[in-house]
Parts: structure tokens; sequence; C-alpha cells
């Protein structure tokens, strides 16, 4: 079955367990990945970065290195791919 | 990197300058383990092997015998200016005890009453610190007085975070309020060369400003102006473009621009039922939308009917503000005679080519070599967002932007113009560069009022007004700590009483840092950083015509007992139990998240020089990490015409800014919900104008005169004024002499040089000796940052104590209520002080 890397960073490694994992993950799309991936209190990570079906806007979604747009996890995953999920920090710096 | 004709015996180590936040490429001589002479790196395209006062003056920073180098705790619990702290040192280990106890008790209570204030820009990797403890505050950020509405208005123009005028291909130059190329602002020892070489092949500069600076003094012709009226010039000058000569780029405007756009009465793009922006089809005599429409058949002026509803395009509604913008009342406002507006004006257009092309790497481009170049002093206003509005739509008038010979974006860093597409065929506006934008929140969790600035940048002087009324602003929580990180808010921010008051009421302050200084030595702690010349990273900040990284590396071992800032803030995240956060915000900030093969893990510690190999390869691959910077310097290239010229291909720039009217209203509307009166809106407008600012309202209260502070080469920040090679420099020069005064205006009050005298704002006063001049406008007083640290501990400097903030106000009155930025500029009243005669110059003997 073909895989994917997982990394999630912050408060989406909190919710999952783990920082860094490869799953396997048959055809599907993003939405369909975040389904798939439970969090550590019986929940789906879906359930958390989502709102109406569109990615939360305090959260971010990359596949290979592309961060996709709230109304993209529609975007299908073929195997091999790297999806690095994270939570926004608003507050980085001043200027 | 050997120098063959040095006559020094040792090796040469490539690195980068720290004395200011650009980062010129060095090459430091060392010998038995000891730095000898720093001097450019001929091999870096950025600085072309010059270097400044600053950075030829870097060992002094290394081998300052006031640094502190080993870590220390105040054992005296009294503060205040003039306190003995009492310092002991103490061991690393009980420092960081003592902090991760502090800090972490602020923590488990409610993390945002952390303040933080921070510096050091070219470690601003670092700045997510604070974000990862728990706390949105920042007590100040160094920007607040230059680019803080000169960022959100270059990001949505064209993706950039500056803008520099093309060195290569102008061929008449506008100055405003601006060192560029010759003593500030974007790196300026490779701009220096730049400009004069661009000054032999005959470019021709004109440089307004109050005071006769480095680049009054080197243009072709200065022209005094007063302070915080510069977008009164520019105005006038458009409306000599556009009504009375008739001369502007107009393909330029109706092919990349959202000019020919149809505005109804108010202020919103018509739109077609699918949300599509109209532009009115000359074929059909009607409204269409934007992209159905031939540019040939888009009108770019006019005042249309369409449903019995009035519209005009954006370029008509500009043009008809300007039309009230004539010469003659702009010259009653900015003191500039109508005829020197009007020929400017003239020889501007005429430079600048109109409908010229040129063909560079077999690409043909629009050719304008004219362009209008600015910065702190022309747009550092409490109007800002209309300055900076002002200066693009001038430069746009004659189709200059990102075209060579005209006026270019510089980006960030080595990431490059932000490109994405927007709405209606438009670059997608991209204020913030720095940070994502903070949604609206109420009550505000950022005493700074970060979430009511939503293409604002980060309003570090309202704390002044937020921390002693927090109740005003909804602030639910008082800040009991703060982090002082290389940033000196009682040097820094205006109104220093009031930040004082502020810093007495913290229960713990921590400073990071290298000297002691007005604010570290309020200090409970002291954690000592390293100098550029003994720390890590890689940098690049705000290249005007390069790319690519530069090294710093430690040329010498580290003096005394000293930390990395990033060891240090590592260790503290470690001990405070978010050290998988901090590395996860790194993941971030670094980029690792779009190579997620570099991805740090948060259960392990990375050293710096990990951290920085890292990030050195994910950049560069595999091969170039950072033993291949260390031994290679940099790979710094010239950006490319690809990378300099139109990056953004045919997407179409702002001239109309609905998005920021727009902003407003939804900020409104959001403040309205949330039962908020009295926050001011009235900046959030499409187009700029002429309006009077607090500053000019002031002057009717009696404050005759403008103050402005200015600085050049030998000076940056506060730390170089405590530094003796600089300021034995700058004291020979009689500009850093005093407050310097007008001869006529002096003559009038019986003031010689050396008067003791006194300005008096709305905010504050303070004190100096006058320095009499020909070379400044007679309502303005001027104080050289030179003149202005009221501590130092170095017996070889002497404190001049002019401290111009103090004549600042740090209130909404004096700041852009759309960006955030800070008026710069007072309104002060006059004394001559008593006894004077008695006084002992100091300047020159």
């Amino acid at each position: 079955m073909p895989t994917v890397d997982v990394a999630a960073l912050g408060t989406a490694r909190k919710l999952l367990g783990f920082s860094k994992r490869r799953v396997s993950f048959g055809q599907g799309t993003v939405a369909d990945l975040l389904r798939q991936l439970a969090t550590v209190d019986g929940g789906t990570l879906y359930a958390n970065l989502t709102c109406d079906g569109r990615l939360r806007g305090d959260f971010a979604v990359l596949v290979d290195g592309f961060s996709l747009k709230p109304d993209q996890l529609d975007r299908p995953l073929l195997g091999g791919e790297q999806v690095v999920t994270l939570a926004i920090l608003r507050h980085l710096h001043g200027g | 990197m050997a120098t063959a004709a040095s006559a020094y015996h040792g090796s040469w180590i490539p690195s980068t300058c720290g004395m200011c936040l650009h980062g010129c490429g060095i090459k430091v001589l060392v010998k038995d383990g000891v730095a000898l002479k720093i001097e450019g790196d001929p091999t870096n395209p950025d600085n072309l092997g010059k270097l400044c006062p600053k950075g030829n003056a870097g060992l002094a920073r290394l081998y300052d015998s006031t640094r502190v180098l080993r870590p220390m705790k105040r054992t005296n619990p009294m503060k205040g200016p003039g306190v003995n702290p009492a310092w002991v040192e103490i061991t690393w280990d009980e420092a960081y005890g003592i902090v991760a106890r502090e800090l972490g008790k602020v923590r488990a209570d409610d993390p945002r009453k952390l303040l933080c204030a921070l510096g050091d820009f070219q470690r601003i990797l670092l700045w997510g610190w604070p974000a990862v403890f728990g706390s949105p505050n920042f007590f100040t950020s160094l920007g607040n007085y230059c680019g803080g509405s000169y960022h959100p208005v270059n990001g949505p123009v064209d993706g950039s975070f500056a803008a520099i005028n093309d060195y290569e291909l102008c061929n008449y130059w506008i100055q405003i309020g601006s060192g560029d190329g010759f003593s500030s602002h974007l790196h300026v020892s490779g701009s220096s060369k730049r400009m004069a070489d661009a000054r032999m092949r005959g470019m021709k500069v004109v440089t307004l400003d109050p005071r006769c600076s480095v680049a009054a003094a080197k243009a072709d012709e200065w022209i005094p102006i007063l302070p915080g009226t510069d977008r009164a010039f520019v105005l006038g000058m458009a409306h000599v473009l556009v009504h009375e000569l008739d001369r502007f780029d107009r393909e330029f405007l109706r092919d990349r621009t959202n000019a020919p756009y149809l505005v109804l009465d108010d202020g919103h793009f018509l739109r077609d039922d699918a949300g599509k922006a109209q532009v009115w089809d000359t074929r059909a005599q009607a409204p269409a939308a934007w992209d159905t429409v031939p540019p040939e058949a888009m009108t770019l002026e006019g005042l249309f009917v369409t449903e019995g509803r009035p519209v005009r395009t954006g370029f008509q509604v500009w043009k008809d503000i300007l039309v009230t913008h004539t010469p003659e009342r702009m010259s009653e406002i900015t003191t500039v005679p109508a005829p020197t507006i009007r020929r400017i004006a003239g020889e501007f257009v005429e430079a600048a080519r109109l409908g010229a092309t040129i063909e560079i790497a077999g690409k043909t481009y629009p050719y304008r070599p004219a362009a209008l170049n600015y910065y702190r002093g022309s747009q550092s206003h409490a109007n800002g967002l209309f300055d900076n509005m002002t200066y693009k739509l001038f430069n746009m008038l004659v189709g200059n932007i990102d075209v060579p010979g005209g006026h270019l974006g510089v980006p960030l860093d080595h990431r490059g113009f932000f490109v994405s597409p927007g709405e209606d065929g438009m670059l997608k506006p991209e204020p913030h560069q720095l940070h994502p934008a903070p949604p609206f929140k109420y009550p505000p969790d950022s005493t700074h009022l970060m979430e009511w600035f939503p293409i604002g940048f980060d309003a570090g002087q309202l704390n002044t007004e937020t921390l002693l009324e927090p109740e005003r602003f909804g602030l639910n929580y008082r800040p009991e700590a703060m982090l002082l990180y290389h940033s000196n808010p009682l040097w820094n921010l205006p109104e220093t009483g009031k930040v004082e008051e502020i810093m007495r009421r913290m229960k713990f302050v921590v400073a990071i840092d290298i000297h002691l200084t007005e604010s570290t030595q309020w200090a409970d702690v002291f954690l000592p950083d390293r100098t550029f010349l003994e720390s890590t990273l890689l940098n690049c900040l705000e290249p005007p015509v390069v790319t690519g990284h530069s090294v710093r590396q430690p040329v010498v071992e580290p003096l005394g007992d000293t930390r990395d800032a990033y060891e240090i803030l590592t260790e503290l995240a470690e001990r405070l139990g978010f050290r998988d956060d901090w590395n996860d915000l790194l993941n971030v900030v670094c980029g690792f998240t779009q190579k997620p093969e570099y991805l740090l893990n948060p259960e392990k510690r990375y050293s710096d020089h990990e951290l920085w190999d890292r990030y050195a390869k994910s950049i560069y691959g595999e091969e170039r990490g950072l033993e291949w910077f260390k031994r290679n310097g940099h790979a710094v290239r010239p950006r490319t015409p690809e990378e300099t010229y139109l990056p953004y291909g045919q997407l179409r720039l702002p001239f109309y800014f609905e998005f920021i009217q727009r902003t407003g209203e939804d900020l409104r509307r959001k403040m309205e919900e949330a039962g908020i009166a009295g926050w001011p809106f009235d900046n959030y407008k499409p187009l700029p104008f002429w309006k009077d600012s607090a500053v000019i309202e002031d002057g009717a209260r009696g404050y005759s005169f403008f103050a402005i502070t200015f600085k050049e080469a030998l000076h940056t920040f506060a730390d170089t004024m405590v530094m003796p090679w600089l300021t034995e420099v700058s004291e020979k020069d009689p500009v850093h002499g005093g407050i310097l005064i007008n001869a006529q205006t002096a003559a009038t009050f019986g003031i010689q040089t050396g008067a003791r005298i006194r300005l008096t704002s709305p905010a504050g006063s303070i004190e100096g000796l006058a320095q009499v001049v020909e070379g400044i406008h007679p309502q303005v007083l001027g104080v050289s940052n030179a003149i202005t640290r009221h501590f130092v501990t170095n017996p070889a400097v002497r404190v001049k104590g002019s401290h111009f903030n103090r004549l600042l106000a740090g209130s909404m009155r004096y700041t852009d209520n759309a960006t955030g930025g800070l008026e710069s500029t007072a309104r002060v009243r006059l004394e001559v002080m008593r006894g004077w005669e008695e006084e002992v110059r100091y300047a020159h003997g």
C-alpha cells in the first residue's frame, strides 16, 4: 500500500501524539488522510482542523512544501508525498 | 581567504558584519587568536568590498571593555534612572534557574503577562520565542520609527518589503527623507558605491529634506521642506502631471494596474453578479468584467452612469482629488515655492521617457529612468499610509514600478517577492510579511493592540498608553515580567517617563544583551550574549540588488563566559518546558516545513551549528552546509533581470487601494459589534490626499518649531553611540555637535553656538547645546541621534543626553490608525536657558 510521510508541528503534534510518521494510505484526498489520522483523544485530525469542510484559519497543511488553501483539502494524494500540518502562531514577532 | 597585499600576517576569515541589520560581507584578520582588522569582502556583490564606519569599528564592540561578559543578578531591589543595581556575577546555572523560576510563574498564571522588547534584526528567526512562550506582546520593535507605514504599503503594491530606485539605469532620482545611497537605509556600503557610479555617469539627484543631510549636500539640488509635508510636495507634482502637463503613462495605468476599474460613490468597485470588478468598455459604452475587455477598449478616465448610478474609474477618482492639490496650495503647506514644484515635476516626467523600452537579456521591458525614492523622514508620520501611497502612485504615474530605471521592490529576504494572484487579476495584497495577520479580537490579547491593525505593523509605542490605562482598551490583564532582547525601550520608545513607569511596575525583568543600557540596568538578571564576531548565523535581509546568504561565524574564541542568544533562548525553552514547541516554531520560521526532510525533531536539542547547517542545506542543498559557508563566506549573487523586473508577470498592481477601505469597513463593523467606541478609522481610504496631522495642528497650539532627528552612516539604533571610535569621529562633525538651528532663526533669538536651549513638545522636553548652521530649514530644529544617549557606561564616551524620543508621543493621535506607524516629528517650543554662557562646550573645545 502506498505511504505518506506525515509531520505534525505544535498543536497538531500534540493532537496526534507524534511528530513524524510514515502512514499507509490508499488512494484518496488530503481530507481522507486527515480523517484517517486519529488524535490522542480518540477523534480525528480532520475534526480538529476543519470547519464546514474547509481548513480552519488557524491551521496550515502543506503537501510537498506547498501550503493548501482552505478549500483545497480535496487535493488527491497518490502516495510518496510529504504532508506537514501545523497550527499557525499569529504573534511571531515584531518588526 | 588570504589577501596578498595585506601587510599583516594572519588569517583572513570571511564573515558578515553585525553592526546594523543588513550584514555586509566582511573578512576579519585574526592572528594568535586576536581579531586585528575588519575589511569589506570584495567577493561579496552586495557591498563590493566596501564597509561603512560602523563596520570598520566592529572590533571595538568585540573588545569593548564595558561589555558584560558573565551572567549577573541585581542585588538592589530599587529600580530607576541612576539607581545602582549592585550587580553581582553568578553562574549560568543560577541565572537560568532564576529566570526559569520567575518566567515559569508568569507562564503558569497567564503567559500574556510577559512583555517583550525585541531587537537584533539579523537573528529575526529568534523573535518567535515569546509566541511559543504564549505571549503576543512586544513592548517595542525597532521598526516603529521607520517601517511602520512603509512595509504595509510595499507589500500590497508589488509583494516587496522595501524599495529602491534602479541604481544602474535611473537618470533622475528624487530622494525624499532618505539616506539611500548616501548615509543610511538599505545596505549603505554597497549602495553608496552604486550611487557614486550612477552620479559619475550623469544621474541627477534632487533631495528634499528639512536638513542639508549627506544626501542633500551631495545632490544636484537640495530643496528644504517642512517635516511631515513631503506628501504635499508630491501631490502637487502629481497635480502638475495630471492636470497641467497631461503627461503620464496611460498604458501602464490601464494595462498593469486597477486604475481603469470602475468605482461607485461608496468607494467600492462596481462588480458584476459574479463579483468581478468592472471596467468601461468603450465598444459597448457599458461596464464589463475587467477580463472580458481588451486593454485598448478600456478607458482610463471618465465619469459614467450605469443603471442610474454614477461611476468613475479609479484613476479618475484620484484625478478629481488632485484638482485641489495645486502647487500654490501645496507650497503653503511645504514652504517649497510653487514654481519649484512645477519645475521638478516637469523634469521628472521628461526624464521618465514615457513610451521608451529597453532590451535586457533578450527581453524587452518598459524603460523609465526617473524615480522617486523615500524612507523614514518622508513617511514615518501620523498619516504615513497616505504618504506611502502617494509616493507609490506618483511613481506609477510614469509607469516606473519594477521596470528598468525605475522604482524597484526589494524583497524581505532570499525568498524574493511575495507573489500570488489575488482577486480581479491583481497581485494578492501582502501587508503582513513578518507574521500572519492577527484576527480581530475583543478584549485584545496584545497590549499593543495588534488585533486592531489588520493591515498594520506592530505599534509598540501604543504600550505607553495601553499599559497605563489598560481598562480603556479592554485589556483584562497587566504584564508583570519583561524580556529585553537587544532592545532599549527607555531610549527607543517615545514618552520616556511613561516607559519608566511601566518598567517600574514589572515584577521581573530579564535582559539578553551585550551592554548595560538605559533599559538593561533595570534588569533583575542579565544574560550576556556574544557579539557578531563570536556567533553563528546566515544572513539575508532587505538586499536591494542581490540575493543569497552570507555567513556570520566566530572569528575568535568567545570572550568571558558568554552564550549565543540562540543557546540562551533554547535553554530557557527547555527549562520552561516548551523546547518541543520552540523547535516546531523554528521549523516554521526557518522554512523547514517546505523541506520536511530538514524538520527539527521536537524531542531533540540542536546546537546553533546544527540549526544553521540545516538552514543552509535546506536552501542551498546538501553540498552547501554551514561548513561550506564558513569556507566561502557567502552565496550572494546579483539578482537576475527576471527576479528584479516585473517579477509578478501580468498581475495588476493596486492604483486604487479598495482593499484598504474594505479592511477598514470590516474592522469598523467588528468594533461596533464589540461595543468599542471612539476608535479612529479615517485613514482607511483607497486613495491619498492632503490632510493635516497632529503635528500640523500642534503648531496652532504654540509649538511653532518642528523638531526632527536624523542619523548618518556612523550610527544606527542605540549601540553605536557608546563606542568610543565612532563617537570620536561623530564629535568632529558639527552636525553632531548639538541641536541644529538655522543661522537666521538663531540670530532672531540671539542664540549662538554653544547656547543651552530647551525644546518642549506636548509630550516632553529636552535640553542641549545649540549648533548654529546654515543647512537646516528655518522652522526646524535637528537632533542627531549621536547625542541622544542618556546612560553610558564607557568612560571614554560623554553623555550628551538630548534624548529626542522624549519629545514624541505614543498615543493614537500620533499614530497612523491604519498602519500603526508612529509620528516621528515633534512640534516644539524653543527656549534659551539662562546662564548658558557658563556652559562648557563639548563639541569643539
